[in-house]
């Protein structure tokens, strides 16, 4: 394999690694706090690319459109968040896991009744190229990794220096006692969700113009991104971190040595992981309380 | 008497598929009776055992490949075929099982959905040479004709169906009077419990895990026979749901839910398609309510008012009995 081509392979895994991370972080907190599986993180991921595609066409600005991407998928988790899963949160985790996947089905109808089924697709905003060591790599993929580095440490400082972070990590080991130091948990739900929602959003805007959006955008990801918070581990960012990019490399370097083997690879790397440890790479033995 | 009692609700159930074949289309009652034993093995997993499979479609596909390889490559009769789909489902479940049973719930519905994935893509990019990638095998002419039902021909193939589905239910009511069923109950609702009284979890899932993927193998395979194609659609991940919805449509657990759920999903496709060709915002809002609304289903929610019913239909002939006993 030449040098050229293995650093576009992984400039190329590195950006879809960081796709994945931005979903699979909501994933993450969702199950972290909540103990809830939210599936519906793909559906607020296909809005964000339908807003995406939908505003460039209107503006003329993809990055307007990311940005609208995001509010508009923070705003429908903000409604889903206090019309379903609000009543749900005792559950078990399958029945969320279920009530989820009938969000994420019903919301493809949605789309489908506005946008329609055929493939839309989206302008790459940036066709400039740079040099990287003789090889020629889009701007546009070190943007998308930037942002996600940019997304991670911004979560990082959420999680770590503001109160509201302080308490939703407090609550990722006990609710009850963070309840019972005068905290509103219930709006903390509400905020971890809003946040999960619209960095799926964000996924879903920076994808976009990478691969055509279509209506069921969000199944043909949905066993990557699982795949990838099963590896990094169930409710641990800086795993999901790891994960993602390991899953963006396999998938990346694989389909360079073996076209069907970037589809396979990451199922059977994750089957390897789950039987050596069943808790994923970083995750502790949290159960539903 | 008391064998009566006991086989009727059965008897009663597919008498009145019998009648709806009468009323519906055949391919319509063949898809419905063959996704009911579809459903059936994810119904037992997700209510008598608490594990939730995403991944149903790789046994399916299992069942499916393992019928259809005999059919094309070494010989024509149907009925062996379908014998050695079950056969490969119960080999494949029993070499996945010990390790996919150990995890827990929720990563036990991922791995089975990774295993669907990889089953996709090994029959249409891997073995290539074998399965004809996504042509698939077409082997609906070389189906031999068998003397007493002939199963190339769909009417045939409804009363083989409506017989196995009749055993497979005979045989899951039989597993639900059973102390093992009650093992299965256990395990879901309080695994230390039932550890306490010296069963064995992990073999009490096992044992559900096997018999519930053989069963969704057989109904891999009787599509494989009925279809007289097999591709590797059959195991697409975009379907992976399709088992859990109807399961939870028709009623987690119930013993009917899976042939109302199947009913009610495959007549709603038909219906809704064909009227606003959306049918995706419908089930899926169909789901969310059905959650919200105490997840009991279709069947689950019926089930209540016609035992009311029938209970003061029984309470009289109750009284009728022990009158006549007195006599």
């Amino acid at each position: 394999m030449s040098a050229q081509l293995l650093i576009s392979g992984v400039i190329f895994g590195l950006s879809i690694g960081s796709i994945f991370f931005l979903m699979a972080i909501g994933l993450s907190l969702c199950f972290g706090l909540m103990r809830i599986i939210s599936l519906d993180q793909l559906l607020y991921y296909s809005i964000g690319a339908y807003i995406t595609y939908s505003l460039s066409l209107a503006t003329g600005s993809v990055w307007l459109g990311v940005l609208g991407g995001l509010v508009v998928a923070g705003i429908a988790a903000f409604a889903v968040e206090r019309l379903v899963f609000r009543r749900i949160y005792e559950r078990e985790l399958t029945f969320s896991m279920i009530t989820s996947f009938g969000i994420l089905i019903g919301g493809i109808g949605v789309i489908k009744f506005f946008w329609g089924v055929v493939p839309r697709p989206v302008p790459v905003p940036m066709m400039v190229q740079i040099d990287i060591v003789g090889t020629e790599v889009p701007v546009y993929r070190l943007i998308v990794i930037g942002i996600a580095v940019l997304v991670y440490v911004g979560i990082w400082l959420f999680l770590n220096r503001t109160i509201i972070g302080k308490a939703i990590r407090a609550g990722i080991e006990n609710v009850e006692h963070v309840e019972g130091l005068g905290i509103n948990v219930s709006r903390l739900f509400t905020i971890t969700f809003i946040i999960a929602g619209a960095l799926s959003g964000l996924a879903g805007g920076l994808h976009a113009p990478l691969i055509m959006v279509d209506p069921s955008m969000g199944l043909e990801v949905l066993a990557f991104v699982f795949m990838v918070v099963i590896i990094g581990g169930l409710g641990s960012i800086k795993g999901t971190l790891i994960s993602a990019f390991i899953v963006g490399q396999v998938v990346s370097l694989g389909s360079l040595i073996y076209a069907p083997l970037a589809q396979m690879a990451p199922f059977a790397i994750m089957l390897l992981i789950l039987l050596i440890k069943p808790t994923g790479l970083y995750g502790s033995a949290l159960l539903k309380r | 008497m008391k064998a009566f009692r006991w086989w009727w609700g059965i008897l009663l159930a597919f008498a009145l598929l019998a009648v709806a074949r009468v009323f519906l289309p055949l391919p319509f009652v063949n898809e419905v009776v063959i996704f009911s034993i579809y459903t059936m093995g994810c119904s037992f997993l997700l209510g008598r055992v608490g594990l939730i499979s995403f991944g149903q479609p790789a046994y399916l596909a299992v069942g499916a490949y393992g019928t259809a390889f005999y059919m094309f490559y070494f010989g024509a009769n149907p009925y062996i075929g379908i014998l050695l789909g079950v056969l490969s489902g119960l080999v494949v479940s029993f070499i996945v099982g010990p390790l996919f049973v150990r995890l827990r719930s929720d990563y036990f519905a991922l791995v089975n959905l990774a295993l669907a994935v990889i089953v996709f893509y090994l029959m249409q990019k891997v073995l290539v040479g074998i399965t004809k990638g996504d042509n698939g095998l077409w082997f609906l002419t070389s189906i031999a004709s068998t003397p007493v039902l002939n199963l190339g021909k769909p009417s045939h193939f409804f009363i083989f169906a409506l017989l196995v589905a009749l055993a497979v239910w005979a045989f899951y009511k039989y597993l639900d009077d059973s102390i093992y069923g009650a093992c299965c109950l256990a395990t879901k609702i309080n695994e230390d419990k039932l550890r306490f009284l010296g069963y064995s979890n992990y073999s009490v899932r096992l044992l559900a895990f096997v018999i519930a993927n053989t069963t969704t193998a057989l109904a891999g395979a009787m599509y494989a026979v009925y279809l007289g194609f097999v591709s590797p659609e059959i195991s697409s991940p975009s379907r992976a749901a399709d088992p859990v919805i109807v399961t939870i449509l028709g009623g987690v657990g119930t013993l009917y839910g899976p042939i109302v759920g199947a009913f009610a999903y495959t007549g709603m496709k038909d219906v809704i398609s064909k009227l606003i060709g959306n049918w995706e915002l419908f089930i899926g809002f169909l789901l969310v309510f059905i959650m919200l609304a105490g997840e009991k289903g279709i069947w689950g929610s019926l089930q209540p008012l016609l035992e009311k019913l029938l209970f003061r239909k029984r309470s009289t002939t109750g009284t009728a009995d022990s009158g006549e006993a007195h006599r």
